[in-house]
This record gives C-alpha cells, sequence and structure tokens, in this order.
C-alpha cells in the first residue's frame, strides 16, 4: 500500500516538473534537476506570481484541480513535494 | 511581477473625517455648484503646500503639455488637474451616496453583456486612474454580479467610509496585492467561477513592469492582467469614464483584448503587444481629455 503511494507520488512528482519546465520561464534547467523539496517561490526556484498564474492553470488542466482555500496556498505552492502530495490527495 | 517577498509601497494619506463632513455638507446645502466651489481653495492649498502630490502631477504634466519649460504654467496645469479631480470626488460621493445627478452613457454595454452570456466565463477588468472609475464601476451593477477589485485596501477610514468600497452591501469587494502570491489564486478562483475581476491597470505596487511608450516616452506598467487573460484564455475588458460637461459621463467598455500566448517560451514579450494596446488607449484618452488623468505618480521611472 505505502509502495503505491509512494510510486504515485513519484509519478506525479517527475510530471509535475516537466510540466514546469515546459511551461514557465524556467531557462536552462532541466526536469530532472529540479529537487523534490526546493521552494519554488522567492529564494528556490525563483518563480514569482506570473508563474503562480500558470501552476494555477496547470493544477487544473492537468489534473482536474483547484485551490479554493486561500489559508491551504502557501502551504501546497511551497514546492514540489507539496504541491505533489495535494495533487495526491485530492486527485478525482 | 513580484515576488512573494515584494517590497510595500506607501502613499500619504489626504483627507479626514471633517474634510469629507463640509464637503458632504455644502452637496447637501447648496448642490453640487456648492461643493465644487469649496474645491479651488483646496486645490490651491494642495498646489502649495503638498510637493508629493504636485510632484506626482508634473511627472504627466510636463509630459501631456511639452515642452514643460515654463513654471508658471505648469502649475496651472497642475492646479486645473487637482480641481477637476476634486469634481469628480464630489461626484463619486454624490452618487455613492444615492444622488441620481448625472447622465451617465455606456458605450459598449451591450456587446460586454452578449460577451457574458456567451459563455458563464468571467472577464477581467481593466482600469486606470483616469476618469472617474468608480462611477464607471458602479454601472456595472446592473450585471448583478459581484466585481472583485485588485488594488490596496484604502488606508484612509475617512475615505473608505466616504466611498463604501468593500462594505456588506457593496457590489464591490477588494482582493488585496499583498496578498499571498499577489493575491493571483484567489483572482484565478473567481475568474472560473464566472466573476468579474478589475484590476488597476497603471499601478504596479512594487511589482515588475514592462516598458512601453506613453506620451513619448519610455513608461512602466504592469502586465498581471494580461498574464492571468492569456493563461485561463478570457478577455480583458478596458474600463474607462469621462467627465463631460453637463452633469455628463460617459463609461467606455468597448475596447476589448484577448491576450494569448503563442508558444510557452517569452510569455513577458508575447504580453507586451497587448499592453501597448492598453497603454495606445490611455494615451487617446489622455489627449482628449488631458485634465482627467490622475495617475500621480511616476509611471515614467
Amino acid at each position: 500500500m505505502e509502495d503505491n503511494k509512494e510510486q504515485e507520488l513519484k509519478a506525479i512528482r517527475k510530471k509535475l516538473k516537466e510540466l514546469l519546465v515546459s511551461h514557465l520561464s524556467l531557462e536552462d534547467i532541466k526536469p530532472e534537476e529540479i529537487k523534490d523539496d526546493e521552494i519554488l517561490f522567492g529564494e528556490g526556484l525563483g518563480l514569482d506570481s506570473l508563474d503562480a498564474v500558470e501552476i494555477v492553470v496547470l493544477l487544473q488542466r492537468n489534473f482536474g484541480l483547484e485551490v479554493k482555500d486561500m489559508n491551504q496556498g502557501r502551504k501546497i505552492f511551497y514546492s514540489v513535494d507539496t504541491l505533489a502530495n495535494y495533487i495526491y490527495e485530492n486527485k478525482k | 511581477m513580484p515576488k512573494d517577498n515584494k517590497p510595500k509601497i506607501f502613499t500619504k494619506i489626504r483627507g479626514n473625517r471633517l474634510g469629507f463632513w463640509f464637503f458632504e455638507f455644502f452637496l447637501k446645502a447648496f448642490g453640487l455648484r456648492g461643493a465644487y466651489a469649496l474645491l479651488y481653495g483646496v486645490a490651491l492649498h494642495y498646489l502649495l503646500f503638498d510637493r508629493e502630490a504636485v510632484l506626482g502631477a508634473l511627472s504627466y504634466i510636463k509630459r501631456r503639455f511639452p515642452p514643460g519649460k515654463s513654471f508658471l504654467k505648469n502649475r496651472l496645469h497642475v492646479y486645473r488637474l487637482f480641481v477637476s479631480q476634486g469634481k469628480q470626488l464630489i461626484d463619486r460621493f454624490a452618487v455613492l451616496s444615492g444622488r441620481n445627478l448625472f447622465d451617465i452613457k455606456l458605450k459598449g454595454y451591450d456587446e460586454l453583456v452578449a460577451l457574458l452570456s456567451e459563455k458563464n466565463n468571467g472577464f477581467i477588468l481593466l482600469t486606470a486612474h483616469l476618469g472617474n472609475w468608480q462611477i464607471a464601476l458602479t454601472t456595472l451593477k446592473n450585471m448583478h454580479k459581484p466585481v472583485y477589485l485588485m488594488m490596496r485596501p484604502e488606508d484612509n477610514p475617512a475615505v473608505k467610509e466616504s466611498l463604501k468600497i468593500d462594505g456588506q452591501d457593496s457590489f464591490i469587494r477588494i482582493i488585496s496585492p499583498d496578498g499571498y502570491l499577489g493575491g493571483v489564486v484567489e483572482a484565478m478562483n473567481i475568474l472560473r467561477s464566472g466573476g468579474i475581476l478589475s484590476i488597476m491597470g497603471d499601478r504596479r505596487y512594487g511589482f515588475e513592469g514592462i516598458g512601453v511608450s506613453f506620451l513619448n516616452d519610455e513608461a512602466y506598467f504592469p502586465f498581471g492582467a494580461f498574464s492571468i487573460a492569456a493563461a485561463s484564455n478570457l478577455p480583458v475588458v478596458v474600463l474607462l469614464s469621462a467627465k463631460l460637461p453637463g452633469n455628463k459621463y460617459v463609461v467606455d467598455v468597448s475596447n476589448i483584448l484577448y491576450p494569448r500566448y503563442n508558444s510557452p517560451k517569452d510569455k513577458k514579450e508575447q504580453l507586451k503587444k497587448y499592453l501597448e494596446e492598453f497603454v495606445g488607449i490611455l494615451e487617446k484618452y489622455t489627449l482628449e481629455y488631458p485634465y482627467q488623468c490622475f495617475l500621480f505618480h511616476d509611471v515614467w521611472s
């Protein structure tokens, strides 16, 4: 059971990294170079709110998900790990 | 667009409850003209003693009225601008306090309604500090949808009370750009549920801008509205209003832009043409209504 969850999370993280690289203004970065726990906004990957718009759309188009609770936003958008966990917990 | 730890911008608080009480009293007792009469002294006070406001206005005046070398001429333009803004503040107060004193003509309203009825999608209403944007917004009340205005909540309690923005009975709600990720997650949710998101297209709030030509000089404007529209495939409706002689206003929503990306690369560069189109609309407005441009900050710096 735990193995299945970890496999699934791994696949989500991989897909997320590919989507981030293909849709955001990340230049000269390969998906595999993004660490699972790397901070997305500000320090770390250095994304900004222009990228946040894209991530919100990515979540919706690729995973059918919305972030409705603003208080959770900071936690969910923290890293690839936290985003993947949110997708795993909420996927339809 | 900002990093999350963007700097905060502070603006000087102007006006107080006593001042607003005076204007309200004159409005009730002597009508619009009586309240307007008070303005000439108030505007002179700001011209003489509010250096920050004068400098803010001069950055526009010098470009709108070149060559802009004469000290006195420039001050006269600033004075006229202050009086014009004062009149529009009084008009706004009169409208929001339920006085039906103005004939407001809507340009492009039917097209906007048609756009809304096509799909139950939201749209972005892009406005600026040109004319009376608050009166312009009140004309959208008939759409029976709340308008979510992305702006800093009014710091001045006297202004907040008088404008009745973001109150329980107001159809205008505020989303602060100081929120997490500049409030974009909240903004996207509103649009997805078919809501109207209004953005001030001339205020960067410390965010990154794109340099475009405005009144023959490079100025920096925010591009957040266009990035949200392009990412979510929604239109940008430009909302402008102008005061006309004889207690009339025209509210123009006829300019509709459809920002889209052609490729996932250089998105900022791709948004530039839409921003140029928007700023071109603003420039045309300033040529037609030179004393209704209330930017009051140096977008050229």
